[in-house]
C-alpha cells in the first residue's frame, strides 16, 4: 500500500486520536484552565494541516479500500477547508469562553467547558472523512458523525433557552432529513444493487424504464443534501438554529456543514447528472430549488435587524449561488462546477469566519448580536470595524476581494451554460446583497456609538483576523494559489 | 534566482512597501528610508545598464515570462518583460533620471516632514513606470498605466494640506481617467476583434485583416486617448501645468521626463496599429502639432518658472506625438530621450533656483542669479540651449529628425513645427534673461546662494547628457533605430532662423526690464481652456443632473426603488411570518416542500 506514512487516511486517524487525547486530558486534569485543551487542539490541527500537503495519493488503487475512499484534488482541498474551519472555530471558542462560562458552568468556574473544545475536533474528523467518501455507507456514517456532534454543540449552553430550543429544532428536523436521505439511498440500492457511486453511475446508464423510481430517489436524496446546505425549502431550521446556537458553533455550521453538504452533493449528483435520459428532469429540479434559494435567501435577509440572523440568511443565499454552479454543464469554461464550488467555499470560509470572529468579540463586550450593537464600532475599535468591513464587502462581492472572484466564476459558469433565468435571479440577489451587507458597514462607520469604551482583542484573535483580512484581499487579487490546488 | 527584469520591476515595489511600513510601523528614520529608496533605484540603473551592454547588436527581441496573473482559459493575464531595443533604452532613461531625481531630492526634501512618504511614492512610481516599459500586452500596460496615475496623484498631492496641491492632484487624476477610459475601450475593441491582448497577438490579428475600416480607426483613436491623457495632449492638456504644485523633483521625474513620455512610448509600442490606420495617424499628427503650437503660445506669457517649463513640456510632447503620427516613431523616441535629459535638467535646475530663493517661483521676483548661482546657471543655460535647439546640442539633432519627418509628409505641420521652434527659443530666452540676468528684484533672489553639491551633481550629469546624447555613440544605443539623417540645408536654415529670431526677439524685448512689456491676455490665460471646461462641465453637468434628478425622483425613486423595496419588504415580512419559530410549522413547510418537488419531478415532467 505504498509508503505507510504518506497514506492520506492517516490524517483522519490522527485527528480522531487527537480528539480522544484531548478528552482524556480534560478528564485527568480537572483543575487546569480548559482553554489549554483548545490550544493543544489548535497546535494538533495545524500539524495536520501542514502534513496534509505532504500526503500523496497511492499509486496502486486496486486495493478494495480505495474503492470507497477518494484521494483526488477535491478531497484534499475539502480536507484543508475542514481543518482550517475547525481551527478558526476553536480560536472563536476561546474568545467565547466568558459567555460559555455564564451559561454552562456549574460548580467550578469552567466546569463542563472542556468538551466544547474537543467536539469540534471530532466534527473535523467527520468532515475530512466525508471529503473522501464516495460510497453511500461511508457518506452516511461520516455525515452522521458530523451531524450528531453538531446536535450536542448547538444545544451546548444548557442554561440558555435559545440554545436549547435551537438544539431541539436542529435535532428533530435533522432527523427528519436524514430519514429522507436514507430512504432515498435505499431506493437507489434497490434500483441498482450498488452503494458505490461510480458503480451506481454505470448501473443507472444501463437502467431501462423505472424513470419515476430514479426521480423519486433523486428527490429524496436531494432533501437530505438540501437540509445540510440550507437550500429552500429545507432551510427552515437555519435562522432559528443559527441565532440560538453559540456563535462559534453557528460559524462552524455555516462553513463546515455547508462545505460537507457540497462535497457530498458534488459527488452524489454526478452519476445522476450523467444519465442523459433524465438529465433535463434532474436539472429542472435543481434549477427550481436553486432559484427559490437565491431569491428567498436574499430577500428575507433584507428586513433583518439581528446580525447573526442576517448571516443565517446570507448563508442561505450563498447556498443558492453554490447550487447555481452545480446546475451548470459548462461548455468552454475550464473549471468544472465542482472546482468552482470548491473555490467559492474556500473564499466563503475566509469571509464568513471573518464576520463571525468579529461578531464573537463584539458579542462578548456588548452582549448583543443586533446590528445596532455595531453602531460606531470604528470609534471603539478601528481594527475590528475594518475587519468586518472587509468581511461584509467580500460577502457582498465587491471586486478585489475573494468573494468577488467566487461570484465571478459562478456567473461565468452560468453564462457559459446558458442558465439565463437563474443568472437574472442571481444578479438581483447579489444586488440586494449589497443593501443588507452594507447596512452593517453603515452602522459601524456612520452611526454614533452608544458607549465609547475600547474593545479588547486577544493577540490570538488579532492574528487570526489579520490573516483572514490579508487572505481575503490577496486571493481576491491573485487567486492562482487556490486554483492551483484545485487543478494541478 | 529571479531574472534581471524581475528585479528591476519588483525591487522598487518591495522598497515602497518597506519604506511605508518601516517608517509608519517601526518609526524608522526618514533619512534611512530615503537612502534605501535611492540605493534601490541605483541598483535598477546598474541592472538596466547591464541589460543594454549585455545585449548584442543582433540579439533577438525576447519576452521574459515573469508570472501569470490570472488564467481565464481563452484570456490569460500575464506579467512579462519585453526586452528589445525600445524597452532597454527607455528603461535606462527611466532608471537614470529616477536615480538623479532621488539623489537631488535628498537635498531638496531634506527637511520635509513627509520625507519617508515621499520616497515611498517615488519608489511606487518607479515600479509602475518600469511596468509600462516592460509590458508585453495591453492588460499589463493598462494596469501599470493606472498605477502610474495613482503614484502621480500621490506625489502631486504630496503637500496635501495645501488646497491647491490637493486640487491639482485630483484634477490630474480625473483628467487622466477620461483618457484611460478611451484607452480601455480601445483595448477591448482590439481584444474583441483579435482575441488576443498581447502586442504580438494583436499585430498578428491585424496583419490577418480581422479589423479594418472605421472600427480600426476608432480602436486606434481610443488607444490614442490613453496617450492624450497621460502625455497631456490637447484637449486633455489642462492637468499638466497644475501638476506643478507637486515638489519640483517630482515635476522633473514624472511630469517632464518619464510619465508624460509614457504616452509617446506606448504609441511607439503600438506603432503597428498606427501604421495600418492612415486616418487615425493623420489625426494623431495634427493633435500633436496643435498641442505643440498652443502650448508654446501659452508659455510665452507665464510668470511662474515651473509653469513655463510645464507648457514647454506640453509643446515638446506635442512634437513627439506629431512625429508618431507621421510614422516617424524612431524620431519621436529620439526626441523623447534627449528631451528627458534636458527637461529633467531644466526642472531640477528650476528646483535649485526655487530652493535658493526660498520657494519663490515667480521669475519677475528673481533676477541676477547668474552670479550668485554660477553652477546652476551654467547647467541651466546648457539645458536651455538643448531645448531651443542650438546647433550641435542633443535637442538640435532630435528636433531636426522631427522637422525632417514633417517636411516629407505635410507642409502645414512643418510650418507649425518651425513656428513652435521659434516660440520655444523666445520663451526660454525670456525665462533665462528675466530670472538670471539683470539685477535682483526682491530680497529672496538677493540672498540666494549656490545649492549644495548633492543637488548640483545631478545637474552636471544631466548637462553632460543634454549636450552629448544627440551624438550617435549614445543616441544609437538608446533609440530603437539609427536616427541621424542626411544633412538637409533647408531644415538647418529653418531651424537656425527660428532660433535666432526667437532668441534675439526675446533678448531685445526683455533685457534689463523689470516687468513684462507684453501683455497678451489670451496666452496668459491659456486660451481660457480651464474656464471653458468649467463652464461646459458646469452647464452640462447641471442640466444633466437636473434631468437625472427628475428621472430619479419620478421613475427610479418612487416606482423602482420604493416600489421594489415596498414589494420586497412585504415579501420579506411574509417570509418572516413563515419563520414563526414553531417547530411543527417548520416540519410542515419541510414536508410541503418535498411534496411540491416530487410533484414537479414525477408528474409535471
Amino acid at each position: 500500500m505504498g509508503n505507510f506514512l504518506e497514506a492520506p487516511y492517516l490524517l483522519e486517524a490522527v485527528v480522531v486520536v487527537l480528539g480522544l487525547a484531548l478528552l482524556m486530558l480534560e478528564a485527568f486534569l480537572p483543575k487546569a484552565d480548559k482553554r489549554l485543551v483548545a490550544y493543544i487542539a489548535l497546535f494538533g490541527l495545524a500539524g495536520v494541516l501542514v502534513a496534509s500537503f505532504n500526503m500523496k495519493a497511492p499509486e496502486n488503487l486496486e486495493h478494495s479500500f480505495w474503492s470507497f475512499y477518494a484521494t483526488d484534488n477535491l478531497a484534499f482541498f475539502y480536507k484543508n477547508i475542514a481543518v482550517l474551519a475547525t481551527m478558526l472555530v476553536i480560536v472563536m471558542a476561546i474568545e467565547y469562553t466568558p459567555v460559555l462560562e455564564k451559561y454552562v458552568s456549574q460548580g467550578s468556574k469552567q466546569g463542563g467547558l472542556g468538551e466544547f473544545f474537543c467536539l469540534p475536533v471530532f466534527v473535523c474528523a467527520g468532515l475530512m472523512w466525508m471529503a473522501s467518501a464516495k460510497e453511500f455507507i461511508t457518506i452516511f456514517v461520516s455525515l452522521e458523525t458530523v451531524t450528531i456532534s453538531f446536535y450536542v454543540l448547538v444545544a451546548y449552553m444548557r442554561r440558555n433557552v435559545g440554545s436549547l430550543e435551537a438544539g431541539v429544532k436542529y435535532l428533530i428536523l435533522g432527523a427528519l432529513s436524514t430519514g429522507f436521505f436514507v430512504y432515498g439511498v435505499t431506493w437507489v440500492f434497490g434500483l441498482t444493487g450498488e452503494t458505490h457511486l461510480e458503480k451506481i453511475g454505470i448501473a443507472l446508464q444501463g437502467l431501462e424504464g423505472s424513470d419515476s423510481a430514479v426521480l423519486f430517489a433523486f428527490t429524496l436524496i436531494l432533501v437530505g443534501l438540501g437540509f445540510k446546505v440550507a437550500a429552500v425549502p429545507f432551510h427552515v431550521w437555519v435562522p432559528d438554529v443559527y441565532q440560538g446556537a453559540p456563535t462559534p458553533v453557528t460559524a462552524f455550521l455555516s462553513v463546515g456543514s455547508k462545505a460537507a453538504g457540497f462535497i457530498v452533493a458534488t459527488r452524489i449528483l454526478q452519476p445522476f447528472l450523467e444519465m442523459e435520459r433524465l438529465h433535463s428532469s434532474f436539472t429542472t429540479i435543481l434549477v427550481i430549488v436553486t432559484g427559490a434559494t437565491i431569491l428567498f435567501g436574499n430577500f428575507a435577509a433584507i428586513p433583518q435587524t439581528n446580525f447573526k440572523r442576517l448571516l443565517a440568511y446570507s448563508s442561505i443565499s450563498h447556498a443558492g449561488f453554490l447550487l447555481l454552479a452545480l446546475t451548470c454543464t459548462p461548455d468552454q469554461f475550464q473549471l468544472t462546477p465542482g472546482q468552482v464550488v470548491a473555490f467559492y467555499l474556500a473564499t466563503y470560509l475566509l469571509m464568513t469566519m471573518l464576520c463571525f470572529l468579529v461578531l464573537t468579540i463584539v458579542r462578548r463586550s456588548t452582549e448583543s448580536d443586533e446590528i445596532a450593537a455595531f453602531s460606531g464600532l470604528h470609534r471603539r475599535s478601528p481594527f475590528l470595524a475594518f475587519a468586518l468591513l472587509i468581511g461584509v464587502i467580500s460577502l457582498a462581492g465587491v471586486p478585489l476581494t475573494a468573494g468577488f472572484l467566487g461570484k465571478f466564476f459562478v456567473f461565468t459558469l452560468a453564462i457559459d451554460s446558458g442558465r439565463w433565468i437563474l443568472l437574472a435571479f442571481a444578479v438581483v440577489g447579489a444586488a440586494s446583497g449589497f443593501y443588507y451587507y452594507l447596512k452593517v458597514a453603515r452602522a459601524m462607520y456612520w452611526e454614533e456609538p452608544t458607549e465609547l469604551a475600547a474593545i479588547e482583542i486577544s493577540p490570538l484573535a488579532r492574528l487570526a483576523l489579520l490573516l483572514l483580512i490579508i487572505a481575503t484581499i490577496v486571493f481576491g487579487v491573485y487567486p492562482a494559489p487556490i486554483l492551483g490546488l484545485l487543478t494541478n | 534566482m529571479p531574472s534581471t527584469p524581475a528585479i528591476i520591476l519588483f525591487l522598487p515595489l518591495a522598497v515602497a512597501a518597506f519604506v511605508l511600513l518601516a517608517s509608519k510601523g517601526f518609526k524608522l528614520n526618514a533619512t534611512v528610508c530615503a537612502l534605501v529608496s535611492t540605493a534601490s533605484v541605483a541598483i535598477t540603473l546598474v541592472l538596466s545598464l547591464a541589460l543594454i551592454f549585455g545585449a548584442k547588436s543582433d540579439s533577438p527581441d525576447e519576452v521574459v515570462k515573469l508570472f501569470t496573473w490570472a488564467d481565464f482559459g481563452s484570456l490569460q493575464l500575464e506579467i512579462n518583460a519585453t526586452l528589445d531595443r525600445l524597452s532597454r533604452g527607455m528603461l535606462f532613461v527611466v532608471t537614470f533620471i529616477g536615480t538623479l531625481v532621488h539623489v537631488f531630492s535628498l537635498g531638496y526634501m531634506k527637511d520635509d516632514a513627509g520625507k519617508a512618504r515621499y520616497y515611498a511614492g517615488l519608489s511606487l512610481f518607479m515600479f509602475s513606470m518600469t511596468g509600462i516599459v516592460l509590458a508585453d500586452n495591453f492588460a499589463m500596460m493598462f494596469i501599470f498605466w493606472e498605477l502610474v496615475g495613482v503614484s502621480s496623484y500621490i506625489l502631486i498631492g504630496h503637500w496635501y494640506t495645501k488646497d491647491s496641491a490637493a486640487d491639482a492632484a485630483k484634477k490630474a487624476f480625473l483628467t487622466n481617467r477620461i483618457g484611460d477610459f478611451g484607452f480601455m475601450i480601445g483595448i477591448l475593441i482590439l481584444f474583441g476583434a483579435t482575441g488576443s491582448i498581447t502586442f504580438a497577438g494583436v499585430e498578428q490579428g491585424l496583419t490577418a485583416g480581422v479589423l479594418t475600416g472605421g472600427l480600426l480607426t476608432a480602436a486606434t483613436l481610443c488607444i490614442f486617448c490613453g496617450a492624450v491623457g497621460k502625455s497631456a495632449q490637447f484637449p486633455l492638456h489642462v492637468w499638466l501645468p497644475d501638476a506643478m504644485e507637486g515638489p519640483t523633483p517630482v515635476s522633473a521625474l514624472i511630469h517632464a521626463a518619464t510619465m508624460v513620455a509614457a504616452g509617446v512610448y506606448m504609441l511607439v509600442r503600438v506603432s503597428f496599429l498606427i501604421g495600418v490606420s492612415e486616418n487615425a495617424a493623420t489625426i494623431i499628427a495634427y493633435v500633436g502639432g496643435f498641442t505643440a503650437l498652443i502650448a508654446a503660445l501659452m508659455a510665452t506669457q507665464q510668470d511662474d518658472i515651473k509653469r513655463i517649463l510645464a507648457y514647454s513640456t506640453l509643446s515638446q510632447l506635442g512634437y513627439m506625438v506629431m512625429a508618431v503620427g507621421l510614422a516617424a516613431g524612431e524620431a519621436a523616441m529620439f526626441h523623447l530621450f534627449t528631451h528627458a535629459f534636458f527637461k529633467a535638467l531644466l526642472f531640477l535646475g528650476s528646483g535649485a533656483v526655487i530652493y535658493a530663493c526660498h520657494h519663490e517661483q515667480d521669475i519677475w521676483k528673481m533676477g541676477g542669479l547668474k552670479d550668485k548661482m554660477k553652477g546652476t546657471f551654467a547647467t541651466f543655460a546648457i539645458g536651455t540651449a538643448a531645448l531651443i535647439a542650438v546647433p550641435f546640442t542633443s535637442g538640435f539633432f532630435s528636433k531636426e529628425a522631427i522637422l525632417e519627418a514633417a517636411l516629407h509628409h505635410d507642409m502645414l505641420l512643418f510650418l507649425c513645427a518651425a513656428g513652435v521652434a521659434l516660440l520655444t527659443a523666445f520663451y526660454m530666452t525670456r525665462l533665462v534673461v528675466v530670472a538670471f540676468f539683470g539685477k535682483a528684484r526682491t530680497g529672496h533672489s538677493d540672498h540666494a546662494t549656490e545649492v549644495p553639491m548633492i543637488m548640483l551633481a545631478p545637474l552636471m550629469l544631466l548637462a553632460f547628457l543634454s549636450i552629448f546624447s544627440g551624438y550617435s555613440i549614445i543616441a544609437d544605443t538608446l533609440s530603437p533605430a539609427a536616427v541621424h539623417s542626411e544633412f538637409n540645408l533647408a531644415i538647418f536654415l529653418t531651424s537656425l532662423g527660428a532660433l535666432i529670431a526667437g532668441a534675439g526677439g526675446a533678448w531685445i524685448l526683455y533685457a534689463g526690464k523689470d516687468k513684462d512689456p507684453l501683455n497678451i491676455g489670451i496666452f496668459r490665460n491659456k486660451f481660457y481652456f480651464d474656464e471653458l471646461y468649467s463652464v461646459i462641465i458646469k452647464f452640462a453637468q447641471d442640466k444633466f443632473a437636473m434631468v437625472v434628478s427628475a428621472v430619479d425622483d419620478l421613475f427610479i425613486d418612487s416606482l423602482c426603488v420604493n416600489g421594489i423595496s415596498r414589494a420586497v419588504n412585504g415579501f420579506g415580512l411574509l417570509l418572516r411570518r413563515l419563520q414563526s419559530g414553531n417547530l411543527q410549522g417548520y416540519a410542515f413547510v419541510f414536508g410541503l416542500g418535498i411534496l411540491v418537488i416530487l410533484y414537479i419531478a414525477l408528474i409535471n415532467t
